[in-house]
């Protein structure tokens, strides 16, 4: 029932809003969002309880894992919508809102469903409704950007098709009944019977498939410039939710593969895309003239960095991954923001014509610096603690090689990123930026995000080591 | 069922060999309509000879969507476009080389999957999955926004055509999700190239070169 809701609420509300004008569509969008981030979160505690949400005869689930996803979904969502009627002026392109909780919609549905069928349906749904909203501000670089965006991905999906066809074909056989040979459950349970040949060259589709989405190179060349030309909301979605909603239908296979083909296989796969996206990364935040593009490499590097935790394996590895994931969808959410608060008080989002932001903007600048530093994976936040955790199970686990050279990488990332932003946030400006955003109301979204990852960072609540062992006894069972 | 299934499947991969070879683009769009034709039969032929009643269901809607609908509004994206005279440097021959090879391939990555089928019709699979792999590459190299959609279209059309082979077709809801989302692409695409027509007073991508690094 509780499931039920957190699905239906930004159905409604997106089919409230879109017929809705002004003053009514920023309350609706607002209720909207309030209340989708209060279902996820009610569905986690009561996930975290101990129990397993189920409806409509098991074909939507949630259990530690989707609860896990459905928060993070709920949280970045309620971040970006709080940020949202900034970029929604009388007059211009409409639709936004509806859109808007329609994608936030079709992320939910994908990770609370046991029937991987529903769940390709779901991630292609969040294609579709996406699409639309990178190209809102509909300049030419945003044209082009969605076109790469839908077709790349399109292709990539269908490629996850694939590779869900050969999965239920490997379970068909075994299982004989249509409906619930393509629920995880049921796929766990066959998987030492199910023939390895065929859930490997499945598990090389479906990586191939929902990598595209994950932005893991070398299938990430639509993720820069979807993220960069997106409104800054929608970028902070992207980066912060849809990616690893990616990973998650990966993460989703994984168990009934290791159970199938032996855990090498996975690792194997996971541990060179890893690694590639990292040095791909760590390349173009070097080189990139635009800062939130260096933002969008930034995701390609931590997506890589998952990735790389998830194929270390262990249960400090997966739960540093599964940490990670969470971490960076705070920071990298919040960071876009920012970068969209400086970006309309400069009108260029090139790191060469933006100069002295900490001057001009200094409570932007503080928070952008703030979100940045924990993107690098320095204390106080959250992100060094998942990175420290990957990087420990790397070296436990008996790769020091792939994690040794992960680390470098890391390194020359990390000075990239941080070259780039130093370079927007200090100096003489060429022209006054129109000043600085104002208000408490704008200020608490983005101290909340950066306190959460101060939490996660320093003092875990009661309970939260907990619920991670409990991700992991799903992913690594 | 063997019989009928492996024929239908070869001519569907033959009409994929032959959009590789022709380079106008009405002649592509008629044999990208004669293909999902073709896979209607096919599903229909399994339907009947398995006594599927899904699978007649699953031809119709093919009927509707890929042979009628989508071709409508390509024919409909591709009418501004001149008829395309091909391009100085590239011939089909080495493009029927690489399909060619690609067929060889299809069967060799296929091998686990025909080993482990037990459906009479598990012999066509590789050549679905050939169909599928050349689209892939018409998609990937294509250099027109016409060219990319009929690559994907036709990759779709080969793994749609190898989920019939290798399983009797997908639980309806995840069907009906594949047709509904391939529907939309091509409408979201007629879309965007309509915009970028308006912008660039032409449909090659070629000109969309802003976002680089």
């Amino acid at each position: 029932m509780m499931l039920l809701v957190v699905l239906a609420i930004p159905l409604v509300g997106a089919a409230l809003l879109w017929r809705a004008t002004n003053r009514l569509a920023t309350t609706l969008h607002a209720v909207t969002a309030a209340s989708t981030l209060a279902a996820a979160l009610a569905v986690a505690v009561a996930v975290n309880a101990g129990e397993t949400l189920v409806a409509f005869d098991g074909l939507l689930r949630a259990d530690a894992l989707s609860a896990w996803m459905i928060a993070l979904i709920g949280i970045v969502s309620g971040l970006a919508a709080s940020e949202a009627p900034r970029y929604v002026v009388p007059g211009g392109p409409r639709r936004f809102y509806p859109i808007f909780h329609l994608f936030v919609f079709t992320m939910l549905l994908a990770v609370s469903t046991d029937d991987v069928g529903l769940m390709w349906v779901a991630v292609e749904g969040t294609t579709l409704a996406s699409v639309f909203l990178v190209n809102f501000e509909r300049t030419r670089a945003s044209l082009e950007a969605s076109y790469k965006y839908l077709l790349i991905c399109s292709v990539g999906i269908a490629i996850a098709f694939l590779g869900t066809v050969l999965v239920y074909f490997a379970g068909i056989q075994q299982f004989g009944d249509e409906t619930h040979a393509l629920r995880y459950t049921t796929l766990l349970r066959l998987a030492p019977g199910l023939s390895p040949r065929v859930i490997e060259l499945a598990f090389v589709f479906l990586v191939v498939g929902y990598g595209t989405k994950a932005g893991l190179a070398p299938m990430h060349t639509w993720l820069p410039d979807a993220h960069s030309e997106a409104p800054a909301p929608v970028s902070a979605l992207m980066s912060g939710v849809l990616l690893s909603v990616g990973v998650y239908a990966i993460v989703r296979f994984k168990p009934a593969v290791d159970a199938a083909a032996g855990p090498a296989f996975a690792r194997g796969i996971m541990l060179v895309l890893g690694l590639l996206s990292i040095a791909v990364a760590a390349a173009f935040l070097w080189t990139s003239p635009n800062y939130k593009r260096a933002l969008a490499y930034s995701s390609v590097e931590h997506i890589g960095l998952v990735c790389l935790g998830l194929g270390f394996g262990g249960p400090v590895g997966t739960a540093g991954a599964l940490l990670h994931v969470a971490n960076h969808a705070l920071a990298k959410s919040t960071s876009f923001l920012l970068s969209g608060r400086i970006r309309s008080a400069y009108g260029s989002a090139e790191i060469a014509s933006v100069r002295g932001v900490m001057k001009h903007m200094p409570r932007t600048g503080a928070a952008f610096l703030a979100s940045i530093l924990a993107l690098a994976g320095l204390p106080p936040f959250g992100l060094f603690v998942s990175e420290l955790m990957i990087f420990a199970a790397g070296f436990k686990q008996g790769f020091p090689l792939v994690a040794g050279l992960a680390l470098l990488l890391l390194v020359i990332a990390f000075a990239g990123l941080l070259r780039a932003v130093h370079r927007i946030l200090y100096g003489a400006p060429a022209r006054e930026p129109v000043g600085e955003v104002a208000g408490w109301r704008s200020a608490v979204p983005v101290a909340a995000a950066l306190g959460v990852l101060v939490l996660t960072g320093l003092a875990w609540p009661p309970g939260f080591g907990e619920a991670l062992d409990r991700l992991v006894a799903i992913v690594s069972p | 069922m063997t019989t009928a299934s492996n024929l239908l499947a070869f001519l569907c991969l033959a009409i994929t060999l032959l959009i590789v070879w022709r380079q106008s683009w009405p002649a592509r769009l008629r044999l990208f309509a004669a293909q999902s034709l073709l896979l209607a039969i096919l599903a229909g032929t399994i339907g009947v000879l398995a006594q599927r009643r899904a699978l007649l269901l699953v031809a119709a809607v093919v009927v509707v969507v890929k042979v009628w609908a989508i071709p409508r509004v390509l024919a409909r994206i591709g009418s501004g476009a001149p008829v395309r005279r091909i391009a100085p440097g590239r011939s089909s021959g080495i493009a029927l080389l690489v399909a060619g090879a690609l067929v060889v391939a299809a069967y060799v990555v296929m091998l686990p999957v025909t080993a482990a089928a037990e459906l009479p019709t598990g012999s066509a699979i590789p050549l679905a999955f050939a169909m599928a792999l050349i689209g892939l590459a018409l998609c990937v190299t294509g250099r027109d926004a016409l060219s990319h959609i009929l690559g994907f279209l036709v990759f779709e059309n080969g793994i749609f055509g190898l989920a019939i082979l290798a399983t009797y077709g997908l639980p309806s809801i995840v069907e009906a999700g594949v047709f509904l989302d391939v529907l939309v692409i091509v409408l979201i695409m007629e879309a965007v190239v309509v915009q970028v027509r308006r912008e660039h007073a032409s449909i090659d991508v070629d000109r969309l070169r802003e976002l680089r690094g």
